[in-house]
């Protein structure tokens, strides 16, 4: 079989193409479906805390948070029947105790640092969020997680810089960004 | 030396390995997936699957998820190595330029 150099070299860059594209779509098919669902979550829970006052804000941010997990667990579960890995099952374990050991954390900085007001307890929740995914990006090569950087800046420059707004400024441009972000990626990438 | 593979070298199978081998070993991949992902049709795909097959370069593994059908496709061993030889070769072809 003979082919010329030009042709060689299309087949090189459709191999080149399909490689990158594959990794791609296997890196976002899961962090697509967690930003939109948590995006939606920060959205009407940091609106409600801005806006509104006493339980039905504490219910708002519990009946939320449920149902974006089980949500997440439902079609996180769906779009990984796309690729089937023997070690996956070990790997989701992991990553499931991470996280718990996770929250076990945070729940003992908060109860140890004692903050004083919501602003420092919800700035904390969301730095070890944003930690948690990080972590995620860095070990099981979730390439697509790199946006818990530019959320965590988001989130200091509102603490620090427009206290009275911080809610507000969380729900639009964290909550916000996530949604635009997550249809992003599964439209465009 | 690395030789062209025949088998491989049509357009809609090299796509089909590129895409498999960019996967860890022992992973497979849904068949809807793959079609998604080289925008072809069912059919289409399914004879070049076949082809790649009896070639030995590619395992299918039907199977059942909570009672629905599904088709897995993986390299194989010899599909990777096969395809690493074939890259190669394009290559060599290529500095020859």
């Amino acid at each position: 079989m003979n082919i010329s150099p030009t042709e060689a070299e299309e087949a090189l860059a459709a191999i080149q193409a399909m490689a990158q594209k594959t990794r791609k779509s296997i890196a976002s098919s899961g962090a697509y479906i967690f930003l939109i669902i948590t995006g939606i979550i920060w959205l009407v829970g940091f609106l409600s805390t801005q806006f509104l006052t006493g339980a039905i804000v504490v219910y708002i941010w519990v009946g939320m948070s449920l149902a974006g997990s089980a949500l997440s667990i439902l079609l996180g579960s769906r779009t990984g029947r796309r690729v089937r890995s023997a070690s996956a099952n070990a790997t989701a374990r992991r990553a499931g105790f991470f996280w718990l050991f996770l929250v076990f954390f945070a729940v003992a900085v908060i109860a140890v640092a004692r903050p004083t007001d919501g602003k420092q307890v919800t700035m904390l929740i969301i730095l070890f969020i944003m930690l948690g995914q990080l972590a995620m990006g860095l070990l099981l090569s979730f390439s697509s997680t790199w946006w818990a950087l530019p959320i965590t800046a988001l989130a200091l420059v509102g603490y620090f810089l427009l206290p009275g707004i911080f809610y507000l400024w969380m729900a639009i441009l964290g909550g916000g960004g996530m949604i635009v972000l997550g249809l992003y990626i599964r439209l465009r990438w | 030396m690395a030789e062209l593979n025949e088998t491989i070298h049509q357009p809609v199978r090299l796509r089909v390995m590129a895409a498999l081998v960019t996967l860890e070993a022992g992973n497979e991949v849904d068949f809807t997936y793959l079609r998604d992902l080289l925008q072809v049709t069912d059919g289409n795909l399914g004879a070049h699957l076949r082809k790649l097959e009896e070639a030995g370069y590619i395992a299918v593994n039907k199977t059942f998820v909570e009672r629905k059908p599904h088709t897995y496709v993986s390299a194989t061993e010899t599909g990777r190595r096969v395809f690493r030889e074939h890259v190669s070769a394009l290559e060599k072809i290529l500095k020859g330029k």
